[in-house]
């Protein structure tokens, strides 16, 4: 079970990564989303805020109306931040539940799947 | 449950689970079935074959709220049996279901290339073809979506259209159904083979179920499914009527593949020919473009989890749309259609097609048999009353109905053979067998070079 500060910590990376990402924040220039992360073990929740595909905030708790809910388990939560967990697999497995378009489930998975081919 | 910033209504499932359905192919198929039965009476197999579809949405129904999600297919069936199973019916489903795609482009090509002709009709068609399907491909990877709102006005006023020209029809044209009840066609065998065919016209209504991710309440899923098949219902009992009495004997025996295209010239001359052109196009186009976009997502996150080669799930730099699934299902497409071309056997797609939802709904009926027994505490927002009784019905009658496909003869209006479909069967088999073979021998190979690959990457969250 990964604490609230654990996933906080890789929320930090992840967003360094993204922002840092130059081919990535070209595939998400027009993808603008306010993002809520359930971890439904802990109860932790954590609000993400994309703007054209930069990463600008990211808090522990929800605000806002999203246009994403992912909800898993912490320790999925935390190993998809720092890059070592493949996103589809879980979703196809039923471990990571999403509520959005498909077209936002793809950008979401493309995320990982940029900054870390090889996952 | 926080609340979505957007999410889908009744008004939207209603009209994508009934968009998903109307297709070019269906008029063709609707004409099918009024020759195996009569056509003034064809609406008896529709009502047969819309409620054994009903029962089986419960059945979707049932599994939408126990796996909501856009990955539901490979969810379900991986829970009730295994990860194999699930990959070998899932590829299964996809790359026949695409090849409707291949049918469906080759009856669209067909409006046109007879309404408007440019070089020869062979060459027409062949254009036509490859245009409808180079075009939806590209709308594809551009990213272009069909919003909830263009969907609902397109669905809707296709529904109105029909239900509006069968009205006029009967009013304008003679129809006698005591006559027609005396014809030695209308016998109860004949009521239930045409009904198999009749499942085709509602096929596709099940590719609703990926927008439970986006509801605010997955019995919504359900609810709209059960309305858009009550609409399909009367919607085509209604409207094939009207086209069987409104075309000739004469054009009836000359096995058109475009019937309503030449129904409409009857009704309204050339501003029905172009009317109903734009009612096909509508249809067909909205029909590809969720077909090629529901199986390309599919194909894309087979290639994330290592089932296909990973170069499926490469994304366009610009649109993050799927481009080598979309193109490589979009050639699947263009094969399939041009051996429809080749061969003219287009009737044998609708059959396969019809088959494999009669082989689908079999395959969710069991999974929710399965799935009750192995997680009978899991949490449903929808459960379907009367025990077993319903899924059980929905085996025998769709094993039967499949079967019922498999072992007849297809003719056309003027009763001459066409070709017997227990080639429908072997060609599925032998669809089958190559998903069961790459499944068993192919995937076991690239599950094993990613895990050897995963074990020598170096893990970046921090050790505690």
């Amino acid at each position: 079970m990964a604490t609230s500060q654990e996933i906080l910590e890789a929320l930090a990376d992840y967003q360094g990564q993204c922002n840092e990402n130059r081919r990535l924040r070209k595939m998400q220039r027009d993808w603008t989303k306010l993002l809520h992360f359930v971890a439904e073990d802990t109860g932790d929740k954590f609000t993400m805020n994309v703007v054209k595909g930069e990463i600008v905030s990211f808090e522990s708790g929800i605000n806002g109306t999203p246009d994403i809910i992912v909800t898993s388990s912490s320790e999925n939560f935390c190993d998809m931040f720092w890059g070592d967990l493949n996103p589809s697999q879980k979703y196809l497995a039923g471990e990571i539940r999403v509520k959005a378009s498909q077209e936002d489930v793809v950008r979401l998975d493309a995320i990982t799947m940029i900054i870390w081919p090889d996952v | 449950m926080t609340e979505l910033k957007k999410v889908i209504k009744l008004r939207t499932v209603i009209s994508t689970s009934a968009g998903m359905a109307i297709a070019t192919s269906c008029y063709l198929a609707g004409i099918q079935l009024a020759t195996i039965l009569v056509g003034e009476l064809a609406w008896i197999s529709i009502l047969l074959a819309g409620f054994l579809c009903l029962l089986s949405s419960l059945c979707f129904s049932e599994l939408t709220s126990l796996y909501p999600s856009a990955a539901g297919i490979k969810l379900y069936i991986q829970n009730a049996f295994n990860e194999k199973v699930s990959i070998i019916i899932g590829m299964f489903y996809v790359i026949l279901g695409i090849s409707m795609v291949g049918a469906e482009s080759y009856l669209l090509a067909s409006v046109l290339s007879g309404t408007f002709q440019v070089f020869s009709p062979l060459y027409d068609k062949l254009l036509w073809m490859l245009f409808f399907i180079i075009f939806v491909a590209l709308i594809n990877i551009r990213g272009v979506y069909i919003t909830g709102l263009v969907q609902d006005i397109m669905t809707y006023s296709m529904i109105s259209f029909m239900i509006g020209v069968s009205i006029y029809t009967f009013a304008t044209h003679d129809i006698n159904i005591s006559l027609a009840a005396q014809s030695a066609k209308f016998t109860l065998g004949n009521i239930i083979q045409a009904a198999g065919v009749g499942v085709f016209l509602f096929v596709g209504y099940e590719w609703v179920t990926p927008l439970a991710e986006e509801t605010t309440d997955y019995r919504l899923i359900g609810k709209g499914m059960i309305w858009a098949i009550g609409i399909l219902t009367v919607t085509y009992s209604l409207f094939i009527a009207a086209m069987y009495v409104g075309l000739t004997p004469a054009q009836l025996a000359g096995g058109t593949p475009i019937p309503h295209i030449v129904f409409g010239t009857n009704l309204f001359g050339v501003a029905g020919t172009i009317t109903f052109i734009v009612m096909s196009v509508l249809a067909s186009v909205t029909s590809f473009n969720s077909g090629l976009l529901n199986t390309s997502r599919f194909s894309y996150a087979m290639g994330r989890d290592n089932v296909l080669p990973r170069f499926f799930s490469k994304l366009h730099p610009s649109y993050a749309t799927p481009w080598v699934s979309i193109i490589f299902l979009g050639v699947l497409a263009i094969v399939v259609s041009l051996a429809t071309l080749y061969t003219g056997k287009y009737l044998f797609i609708i059959l396969m097609a019809a088959a494999l939802e009669c082989f689908i709904y079999v395959v969710a009926a069991v999974c929710v048999i399965k799935l009750r027994k192995k997680y009978p505490e899991k949490e449903r927002a929808f459960k379907i009353p009367l025990g077993y009784t319903i899924p059980i019905i929905v085996i025998v009658v769709f094993t039967g109905l499949m079967i019922g496909i498999f072992t007849d003869v297809s003719r056309d209006y003027m009763g001459r053979v066409l070709f017997p479909n227990y080639w429908v069967a072997v060609v599925m088999g032998g669809f089958f067998l190559c998903m069961v073979l790459y499944t068993l021998i192919v995937v076991p190979i690239f599950k094993k070079k990613a895990e050897a690959k995963e074990k020598t990457r170096v893990k970046r969250r921090p050790v505690k």
